[in-house]
């Protein structure tokens, strides 16, 4: 048993040894898997959208950027904590409401907000639906034939799907796909910039390329695409050409900014269910007792993660009392602070904190 | 001239103007991020805020997974980034003095960021701009200097950091005279 297992670790050192970091080996997966999915949807290449090969290149640049900064990432001692336990506790039942709730329906977001949450849904679905779309389009994962009969046949992964009358319904979404999720984008980050302008809290710690750039890369992508549409119908092509070259372009560029700037939470915030289910199991396991007057405020896993994660940083706060600061409540940690300044033991007079929400 | 907030914590009358101004500052929609106590509750009437320290080494930042605390380039460490912050609630057990503060419904972390806006273009932050006991103060360095030399030095009594702070800190904190019998020497 032991054997067997040093030999496994053995070859799967070899096969890491292969590559020369994480970055290089995920980059290659990647790309092959990319490579083969295309392969099989094209039927071998042959039914290769040429107009689309800069997105190709630009999806590729945009692999390399995300699991460059991603990688990175991962390796920071607390994400990494978060990742490897929430990993493990993916199998619990409120994975699927958690999930639902955090990365479809943003009722957090909702609770920041109606305008926020409108705009947001608008954006992110937006957003979200463009690229269900698009993506099978530009590596030949789904296209479309037409039968004499006027006849539309949705084909994916090289396997005829739907057959649908090119007037009909269907056909019609699925021209239309792009506009309308195109407006649903302008809309939403029409009321981001509004927002900007009313509210002074966006306006806050805000500079130019993590919070404007990526309102105006999406407000460019959108409207460029819905230009591409109206000189289809209405120019019969006029200008098309060149206004496909600037689509094409503003796509690529944000593809490539995306994970450097705001845009990075898209890939990046499914680790809050993540961290959800890792509070709500080890909360199940035990809670943390205050040390001071013995409130149950975090589960003692948690209590313990934070005091490993803040020692990696050379970071540790005694007290003089013998134990870590992380294992005082807050409250009782904000009084023990004010005991340290006056000298008088404030944290151990057991009356509650007093009007702290300035409401008079 | 770079400007700190400096607390000379005894000049608390708690009377919570600080607690009022915060809930008004740009962003932090009408809820406040600081705390003021009652140092011996049921004995006499002293106060003192606790603000955000604004530590060199922030273990909030530290210990955030989602790297949403970010630290401004005058030294401020802002609040969580509304749309990188994944509610683990780590900052709010790492933090030394028991700052940030969370919000379960928003699934979101929120604290002191100095008013950014403010003290980014050497504005004093709320706090300090409607303290009428001069608890809460905007000062330059040199200053902070002066105040040091009113004092009583080199008798352990000013200390702006350590051993009553966990570590360096950008907010400057001057300890209080009166509550440990010794009277200032203004
Ligand atoms: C995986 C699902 C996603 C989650 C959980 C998520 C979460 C969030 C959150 C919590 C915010 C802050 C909102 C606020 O407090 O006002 C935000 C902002 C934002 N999100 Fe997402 N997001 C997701 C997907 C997307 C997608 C697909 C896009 C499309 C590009 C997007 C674009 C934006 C933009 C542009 C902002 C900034 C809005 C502003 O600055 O006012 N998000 N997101
Ligand atoms: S006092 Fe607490 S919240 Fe403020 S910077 Fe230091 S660790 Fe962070
Ligand atoms: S609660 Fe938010 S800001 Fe605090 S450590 Fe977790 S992710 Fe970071």
């Amino acid at each position: 048993m032991q054997a067997k297992a040093a030999v496994n670790q053995k070859t799967g050192n070899t096969l890491n040894n292969a590559f020369a970091s994480h970055f290089a080996k995920s980059m290659f997966l990647s790309v092959t898997a990319l490579a083969i999915l295309s392969f099989i949807g094209t039927r071998m290449f042959t039914h290769v959208d040429l107009n689309l090969y800069g997105y190709m290149v630009g999806t590729i640049v945009f692999i390399g950027g995300f699991f460059y900064r991603f990688i990175a990432w991962g390796e920071r001692p607390p994400t990494k904590l978060i990742l490897k336990k929430g990993l493990k506790l993916l199998k619990r039942k409120s994975t699927p409401k958690t999930s639902v709730e955090h990365l479809a329906t943003y009722n957090f977001i909702w609770n920041r907000g109606i305008y926020r949450w409108t705009q947001h849904v608008l954006i992110g679905w937006g957003c979200i639906l463009s690229c269900f779309v698009t993506f099978p389009l530009v590596f030949g994962w789904m296209y479309f034939t037409m039968d004499d009969n006027g006849h539309y046949n949705i084909i994916a992964m090289g396997m005829k799907v739907m057959t649908v009358p090119a007037d009909g319904i269907i056909a019609n979404l699925s021209y239309n796909a792009l506009n309308i999720t195109a407006i649903m984008v302008i809309a939403g980050v029409c009321m981001a910039l509004y927002r900007r302008l009313k509210n002074m809290q966006a306006r806050a710690e805000q500079n130019f390329l993590y919070d404007f750039m990526p309102l105006y890369m999406l407000l460019l992508v959108s409207i460029t695409g819905l230009a591409l549409t109206f000189m289809n119908i209405f120019l019969h092509g006029a200008g098309q050409p060149a206004m496909s070259l600037i689509h094409q372009w503003s796509v690529i560029i944000t593809l490539i900014y995306l994970p450097f700037g705001k845009l990075a939470h898209i890939p990046f915030r499914p680790m809050s269910v993540l961290a959800r289910n890792y509070r709500e199991h080890y909360a199940e396991q035990g809670m943390k007792e205050c040390k001071v007057c013995g409130d149950q405020f975090v589960s003692s896993e948690q209590s313990k993660d934070v005091v490993d994660v803040l020692g990696v940083n050379d970071i540790e706060f005694k007290a003089k009392e013998g134990h870590h600061l992380a294992e005082m409540c807050l409250p009782c940690r904000r009084k023990y602070r004010i005991a340290q300044f006056s000298g008088f033991p404030t944290h151990e007079v057991k009356v509650k904190e007093a009007n702290q929400n300035a409401k008079g | 001239m770079k400007k700190r907030l400096y607390l000379e914590l005894e000049n608390c009358i708690g009377c919570r103007s600080c607690l009022a101004a915060c809930t008004q500052c740009g962003g932090h929609e009408e809820r406040n991020r600081n705390y003021v106590y009652d140092v011996n509750p049921l004995v006499n009437r002293q106060t003192m805020p606790l603000m955000c320290l604004h530590c060199e080494n922030p273990a909030c930042a530290r210990s955030c997974p989602a790297q949403a605390i970010q630290i401004h380039e005058t030294g401020a460490v802002l609040s969580a980034l509304v749309e990188k912050c994944i509610g683990c609630q780590n900052c709010t057990i790492a933090c030394p003095y028991g700052i940030p503060k969370f919000d379960q419904e928003q699934n979101l972390m929120y604290k002191c960021d100095l008013c950014i806006d403010r003290t980014k273009d050497g504005i004093p932050p709320m706090c300090a701009s409607v303290c009428p006991s001069n608890t809460l103060q905007w000062l330059t360095d040199e200053e902070i200097e002066n105040k040091k030399k009113q004092f009583n030095l080199d008798n352990g009594k000013w200390v702006t950091s350590m051993p009553y702070l966990e570590g360096e800190t950008n907010v400057k904190v001057n300890l209080p005279g009166i509550l440990q019998g010794i009277t200032k020497l203004f």
